[in-house]
């Protein structure tokens, strides 16, 4: 038993024992109803904080489950089946709304969430026979229950809602949704089901609003439009941007610091709107982590003088290798990826026309031309963020045409023309959230050290656990790189891997694709540094204007007249 | 009196505010890409002002005045004090903030103004207009007039006038026009106190006939955001759309009652933005 899990073993009792303590306003009536709206609150975080998604409707969530009680109840249901009915049901119907709802691109999904808000209190208002109206529906039976086990009970439930925020943010969960939350395209190219992962959050965060709601309205005793409203709905978002997002002590504490400063400021309504304002505006624009943000830095370094930092190092399970992960089986040969006859309109505007070529495995090719020619349209094409307006992409003759974009994360890997990494993560964690689509089987220890070792080809080892957005534009190209290419996955798509690289970085990356190659995979790279394509490819074809103008060699390509003509613009 | 008529001119009345709502917050949108869910709150702090004042005896042309001048120095402090610092932030975080400032703003307002809805005289006094059953007041004909006579300057504007077309320019490529020697910050602060006067201007013709309270601002913001999107964020398109909203609102305010406005508009605004949002993958746009 070391001192710092003495001080927050000493921390938590103490949390819990505050009610008891005579501290003005701090009852234990107060401290319940904030124990019970933070567990509804982490799940909005969830939602709202770790994902990214602007849940501007949450409250209706939290009421629904006392609504569908309620009702149940006054059509004579017996109790445990109203409240058992009044969770699934707004779990299901979280689950529903998520299926519409998380393939809306920001702002339209906070206005459908606000919408869904005015709905529910729209309609708890609109049928008073049913919900009671303006007054609410009333429930009996919470009141039974001693003031006392009402307190324990919401504890632990708090207790409870922070630790499965811990276990299930640990890890792989975690660096997905940093990576949706971040960069939606990026993470599907690096094989997240990015509505998949939006809708399982949405869902879960729901159960958690779903779970404190039917607590609330049994605790409370009552359930207003008010509510599942809108006003309710921000409030819940101030608390968590006050509290800090994306962490798991932010709900508990934002709403522990409001409710509290409520009831001893005893101002009642007036003044509670424009704290929750305040609190709200004032963290979005200056304290984006909240309170919690605010306090992580003097608590780590309180807790590094209190349990000095056992250095995890992530090296390799075996001596300078990771876990190769086979998504290729050895001895593959012969043609890997067939792209045939490919166009592509923009509107009316030609991008490619017509284009075919086929690469094989074992081979570097390399697609050349000026800037406009159609090379990332290519690629985006070849990777499934944009269909073909004609012809047809396979791999190992499989159609991908109709594949989603994560979906081909499996067998192409692909790197951006400029950097897309998550910048809170680091440089390790980026590489490994690539693994954790492409080889869910693998262990997180096996999953580090394969990550660590495709850094350490790079010789970024060094930098493995610097937050991306410390590092330099080149080093997020060379992790970039090696996020791509981890796990050697049998088609490896690289857009201008070479800009930016000084002549050590070169080397790294000319040694990273002979090994690919001599691995077996195929490897297509777009480029514009003419040297470094003629001393690695193989062969390739030279886009103009959409129009390929050249196929084969890579030496012949290069010493084509036409190439030359369109490409340096020089007629010898 | 006539259920039907009745119906169509209250609707028409707040359908040309939801029209010019629409129109401001299409302009501040194409200059920013920002949507601003503080817009409502322009009306609201118009409307508030301009009942206050008239309420200490300030002449009503004076008071509408000083209501329309805060209305648009709300929207300008929304850009210039709130956006432009954060101009490289990304656009969902600045739609926070601009909740962010309507939550706020709605906090004075409760202070300031009060929990009840306010109002005050009409600027057209005279008896109702009778058309075929149903009441027109004089100040709903002017609320149209101006409406529309409104909605009218702002596209000469837009495509007359060197200003409105260097309005123009930031919204379809704000690089290229400061580029051109536009000044783009110039010109999305004018379009954010265009569209914070046009709030003001709608709550001087409407909140006479139908008071505010310190909430109704994102209420407003919403209804102003259908009718854009209806109109695929097309300023002259919004007026059509924002009358059609107003007029579909009073149908079903007027045969199926009050209570049922709110279920069935915002189930409105959530097919709207399920269909908007069709083929939109990644926010769009992105070069990958």
């Amino acid at each position: 038993m070391n001192r710092y899990r003495v001080l927050q073993g000493a921390l938590v009792a103490l949390c819990v024992a505050s009610p008891f303590f005579g501290i003005p306003g701090w009852t234990v009536a107060v401290a319940t109803i904030s124990a019970l709206t933070a567990v509804a609150l982490i799940g909005l975080d969830m939602i709202f904080g770790v994902a990214g998604m602007l849940a501007f409707g949450q409250a209706a969530f939290v009421a629904l489950p006392g609504y569908t009680a309620g009702m149940l109840e006054k059509f004579g249901a017996p109790v445990w089946i109203a409240i058992a009915a009044g969770v699934a049901g707004t779990v299901l119907l979280a689950r529903l709304v998520a299926e519409f709802f998380v393939r809306l691109p920001g702002v339209y999904f906070a206005l459908g969430t606000l919408g869904f808000a005015f709905v529910v209190e729209g309609l708890a208002r609109a049928f008073p026979d049913w919900s009671g109206g303006a007054s609410g529906l009333v429930f009996e039976s919470g009141r039974n229950i001693g003031v006392e086990v009402w307190y324990a009970a919401a504890a632990l439930l708090l207790a409870a809602g922070i630790a499965f925020h811990v276990w299930l943010l640990r890890g792989g969960l975690a660096r997905t949704l940093s990576t949706v939350r971040h960069d939606e395209l990026a993470a599907a190219v690096i094989g997240i089901d990015v509505a998949r992962a939006k809708a399982r959050i949405f869902t879960i965060g729901g159960a958690y609003c779903a779970m404190a709601g039917i607590c609330i309205a049994y605790y409370v005793g009552v359930v207003v439009p008010e509510s599942a409203g809108v006003n309710r709905s921000l409030e819940y978002v101030g608390t968590v941007l006050l509290g800090g997002l994306g962490t798991a002590y932010g709900p508990a504490v934002g709403t522990v610091l409001l409710q509290w400063l409520f009831v001893v400021a005893g101002y009642g309504k007036r003044y509670e709107l424009l704290i929750y304002g305040v609190a709200f505006l004032g963290a979005v624009l200056y304290a984006r982590n909240g309170i919690v943000g605010l306090l992580a830095q003097p608590w780590r370094s309180l807790r590094l003088a209190l349990q000095p930092a056992e250095k995890t190092p992530h090296q390799p399970l075996l001596a300078g290798v990771g876990a190769r992960i086979d998504t290729a089986p050895p001895g593959l040969t012969g043609e890997c990826l067939r792209v045939s006859g490919i166009s592509k309109y923009f509107g009316g505007v030609l991008a490619l026309k017509d284009v075919s070529f086929s690469v094989d495995y074992g081979e570097i090719f390399t697609i050349v031309g000026p800037n406009g020619a159609g090379k990332t349209t290519l690629f985006n094409i070849i990777s499934g963020i944009e269909p073909a307006s004609e012809g047809a992409v396979a791999v190992d003759g499989r159609d991908l045409s109709h594949v989603p974009i994560h979906a081909h994360a499996p067998i192409i890997g692909r790197s951006f023309q400029v950097a897309r990494l998550v910048p809170e993560l680091t440089a390790l964690e980026n590489v490994l959230s690539r693994l954790d689509q492409i080889a869910p089987e693998l262990s997180e220890s096996e999953k580090r050290s394969t990550a660590w070792a495709q850094l350490a080809a790079f010789e970024l080892d060094a930098l493995a656990d610097r937050p991306a957005h410390t590092l330099s534009v080149g080093q997020h190209k060379l992790i970039d790189l090696a996020r791509a290419a981890v796990g050697e996955p049998r088609l490896v798509l690289l857009d201008e891997p070479a800009v930016g690289l000084a002549r050590g970085e070169l080397d790294h990356l000319r040694a990273l694709l002979l090994q690919l190659r001599s691995h077996g995979r195929a490897v297509i790279v777009v480029e514009h540094n003419i040297d470094f394509v003629a001393s690695v490819a193989d062969r390739g074809v030279v886009l103009d204007g959409g129009i390929m103008i050249a196929r084969g060699p890579v030496a012949d390509i290069l010493a084509d007249p036409n190439v030359r003509e369109a490409y340096f613009g020089v007629l010898e | 009196m006539n259920l039907f008529t009745q119906s169509i001119i209250s609707g028409l009345m707040s359908g040309a505010v939801y029209a010019l709502l629409a129109v401001g917050l299409v302009i501040a949108y194409r200059t920013t890409r920002v949507v601003n869910l503080a817009h409502g709150e322009s009306y609201v702090v118009g409307g508030l002002a301009i009942a206050m004042l008239a309420d200490q005896g300030v002449p009503a042309w004076l008071a509408v005045a000083a209501g329309i001048a805060a209305s648009a120095a709300f929207g300008y402090a929304v850009e210039r004090v709130f956006l432009r610092p954060r101009v490289s932030w990304p656009v969902p975080s600045l739609i926070l903030v601009t909740l962010g400032i309507s939550f706020f703003v709605r906090g004075v307002m409760l202070l300031v103004a009060g929990i009840d809805p306010l109002s005050f005289p009409r600027l057209v006094a005279g008896p109702p207009l009778r058309i075929a059953g149903g009441a027109m007041p004089q100040q709903g004909i002017a609320l149209l007039a101006v409406a529309i006579v409104a909605a009218i300057g702002i596209s000469l504007f837009l495509s007359r006038t060197r200003r409105g077309r260097q309005l123009r320019a930031t919204a379809e490529h704000p690089d290229a026009a400061q580029l051109m020697g536009v000044n783009v910050f110039a010109a999305r602060s004018l379009a954010f106190i265009i569209a914070g006067g046009l709030g003001g201007l709608s709550a001087a013709l409407l909140v006479p006939l139908v008071p505010v309270d310190f909430q109704a601002g994102l209420g407003m913001t919403l209804r102003g955001f259908i009718a854009a999107a209806l109109a695929g964020m097309s300023p002259t398109a919004s007026m059509v759309s924002g009358l059609a909203l107003g007029l579909f609102e009073a149908f079903v305010t007027g045969y199926l009652g009050a209570l049922a406005q709110d279920p069935i508009v915002f189930l409105i605004l959530i097919g709207i933005a399920v269909w908007r949002s069709r083929g939109i993958r990644f926010g769009g746009g992105a070069r990958a």
